[in-house]
């Protein structure tokens, strides 16, 4: 117990960046999970994409590092450039291949992923690349003691704002109810003559904004380096397998836990030495006790 | 009768074993030049060879999973990596001599492979992948934090075989060494594939639930396969650390898994010996392209996936057995299959577009 009071706020502060973890990580996994509940392709350029965005941000930002106007014309215009990429993808190469088997989906995501990963390599470069945060949002805000960057708070902030456009979307608006219905049956969806192909266009693209935007939030606080894209569709594939396939609220929760249980594991020296397996035990244990994830359903 | 005659000589079958003519004709000319080829060659292109030998049977292991089984691993470099680690920490540890690690190490691949595979088959297509993807990094993460036992990040080094084997000139012996293995190990995997075991395997990736209705055990036939193909990665992953010397975590990375995959892929799944051409391709595409740009290397490989994705579903082996070319008066005729007997061909066309696909 001493234990526990002793380190109340270094506790504390771990959840609160878990959060904020989590945040980022739901933004690139729930697009991951839209994308794959339409179309049922499992999308591994995801990640690349997620890059593309934090290097397109980062490019604007360096324009005149530390200015606010520019950071949001970054969160605006990143994520914009990255939808117009998903566009350009979904049309040429992967609306040919919904209806192939799994592999080839699979292999065909990889080879974009490729295709990505060297071009923006051959244009930003392979070194380490950083830019400065606004200058409004550089402080630190003490909690219990601590130090806690603002910018994470905003990224806290930003969570619900996000969530709550999201259900808008989806629950609110036509083309919110079209996309659940492709999830639920897309043959019927179609036999009802709606444009399917343009349903699942727009699902490919807006989950191409949401990674831009995951990936244009997280560029002022990481290094940006050609590598960054494994990491993270790794971690999305995690989150979104944990949740179950498909599922948006699992995709949440999941997200969520991860982060959390990341943040957590830095307070034990043991833990801390495995961060990198704990999400992927977490995986393996969830597929193990129920093979479609937490709030999946079977196929 | 007259289906006899259309045979022709080229379909003709060599009554007992049921071989064609063409393909003993071509082994013959096979095992011939690789016989020579490490006394003509210089040194570099023999040790190509031994390399392009360890792809070409890690991609093989994987195609009874996925051209077969029709399961897709992600994680498949795992077994690879255990089976590596293990040869390289009997020698090293355990103090055993070479040859005796070399022939344990796939056990312990195996055994691996018993363990996540045992998971691993519960799940269906999408699930399966990411969960072999997951055990792959569970085993890249042990060897990269393990310091004490696995050497961490640097790995063990200064694993050599026998001085028999290693003898100069450089790399000769190992060359035969590696070529009789990986031939023995792809006919195992030929006869496994043609038995009884693999038509039932088959008959799980057209259609599971059909299969279990006529009384097939899904579940431990895919377990039995998984564990197969994790042996033989195991042999390939023991065949490379005694020709590279050292083993390090990046033998359980993800682009070892992605490895086999893309082999099978270029070579054709649904040909036996897809993967085989598949690897000779990729290592001459990354020998004459891929050192020169080595960082647009993943932009080559990426377009060229993109190609044949799009372009040859059914890989180069597909591409040459496609309809086509039957007409030509050499070619394959309806119903005489040349390449593998009893192979379910699947045309390029139907290959994609298959609906649900694999499981």
């Amino acid at each position: 117990m001493d234990w526990l009071a002793e380190n109340t706020p270094r506790i504390v502060v771990q959840l609160l960046s878990g959060l904020s973890v989590g945040v980022l990580l739901f933004l690139v996994s729930s697009g991951l999970s839209l994308i794959f509940g339409v179309s049922r392709v499992v999308n591994f350029a995801h990640g690349a994409l997620y890059m593309v965005g934090a290097y397109l941000a980062y490019t604007i930002m360096r324009l005149a590092p530390g200015s606010g106007p520019y950071f949001w014309l970054a969160l605006l215009g990143a994520p914009l450039g990255v939808a117009l990429l998903g566009l350009l993808v979904e049309v040429l190469f992967l609306r040919r291949i919904y209806q192939a088997e799994h592999i080839y989906q699979l292999l065909l995501t990889i080879a974009i992923a490729f295709i990505i990963g060297d071009t923006v390599r051959t244009i930003w470069g392979a070194e380490n690349r950083s830019v400065t945060r606004p200058d409004f949002l550089t402080a630190t805000i003490p909690i219990l003691g601590q130090a806690f960057p603002s910018y994470n708070l905003v990224i806290l902030g930003l969570g619900p704002v996000v969530l709550g456009a999201l259900w808008w979307v989806f629950y609110r608006t036509r083309w919110g109810m079209l996309v659940r219905a492709a999830t639920w049956d897309r043959d019927m969806l179609g036999a009802l003559g709606v444009n399917t192909p343009l349903v699942y266009s727009t699902v490919f693209v807006f989950g191409a904004w949401l990674a831009g935007l995951g990936g244009a939030l997280v560029a002022p606080i990481q290094g940006l380096s050609p590598g960054m894209d494994a990491s993270v569709i790794i971690l999305a594939f995690v989150a979104v397998v944990i949740g179950g396939l498909g599922s948006f609220f699992g995709t949440l929760v999941s997200a969520v836990v991860i982060g959390e249980v990341q943040a957590l594991a830095v307070l034990n020296p043991f833990l801390r030495q495995y961060d990198l397996v704990l999400p992927f035990a977490l995986m393996a244990l969830v597929l193990i006790v129920k093979p479609v994830g937490l709030f999946g359903r079977p196929e | 009768m007259q289906g006899a005659l259309r045979k022709g000589l080229v379909g003709w079958r060599v009554p007992v074993v049921g071989v064609s003519v063409l393909a003993v004709v071509g082994w013959v000319l096979f095992l011939g030049a690789s016989l020579v080829f490490p006394k003509l060659a210089p040194v570099f292109w023999v040790q190509f060879a031994i390399d392009l030998f360890v792809l070409t049977l890690f991609g093989l292991s994987l195609n009874l999973l996925m051209g077969y089984g029709g399961m897709v691993s992600f994680g498949h470099a795992a077994y690879y990596a255990l089976g590596a680690y293990a040869s390289a920490l009997l020698v090293k540890k355990a103090g055993l001599p070479m040859p005796l690690a070399f022939v344990l190490g796939p056990f312990f691949a195996a055994g691996g492979a018993m363990v996540f595979g045992f998971f691993a088959v519960r799940l269906t297509a999408i699930y399966f992948a990411m969960l072999t993807l997951a055990f792959s990094q569970i085993v890249f993460a042990v060897v990269f934090k393990w310091t004490k036992f696995t050497g961490g990040d640097d790995g063990i080094q200064g694993v050599w075989p026998i001085k028999a084997l290693a003898a100069p000139p450089v790399s000769d012996n190992y060359y035969y060494f590696s070529l009789g293995v990986v031939l023995v190990c792809a006919l195992l995997l030929y006869l496994i594939v043609n038995s009884p075991f693999g038509y039932t395997l088959r008959a799980i990736r057209e259609n599971p639930r059909r299969a279990e209705m006529a009384g097939v055990n899904v579940r431990l036939h895919q377990w039995v396969a998984f564990v197969i193909a994790g042996f033989f990665a195991g042999v390939a992953g023991s065949l490379f650390v005694f020709f590279q010397g050292s083993v390090n975590p990046d033998y359980a990375g993800v682009a070892r898994s992605t490895d086999p995959l893309i082999v099978a892929l270029l070579g054709g799944m649904h040909n036996y010996l897809g993967p085989a051409v598949g690897a000779l391709l990729y290592k001459i595409i990354f020998f004459y392209v891929g050192r020169q740009f080595p960082f647009l290397w993943q932009l080559i490989v990426g377009i060229i996936l993109l190609g044949v994705i799009l372009l040859f579903p059914g890989g180069i082996m597909g591409a040459i057995t496609e309809r086509r070319w039957r007409r030509l008066p050499f070619g394959r005729r309806k119903g005489v299959p040349t390449v593998a007997p009893g192979e379910v061909e699947t045309p390029t066309g139907s290959s994609v577009g298959g609906g649900n696909g694999g499981r």
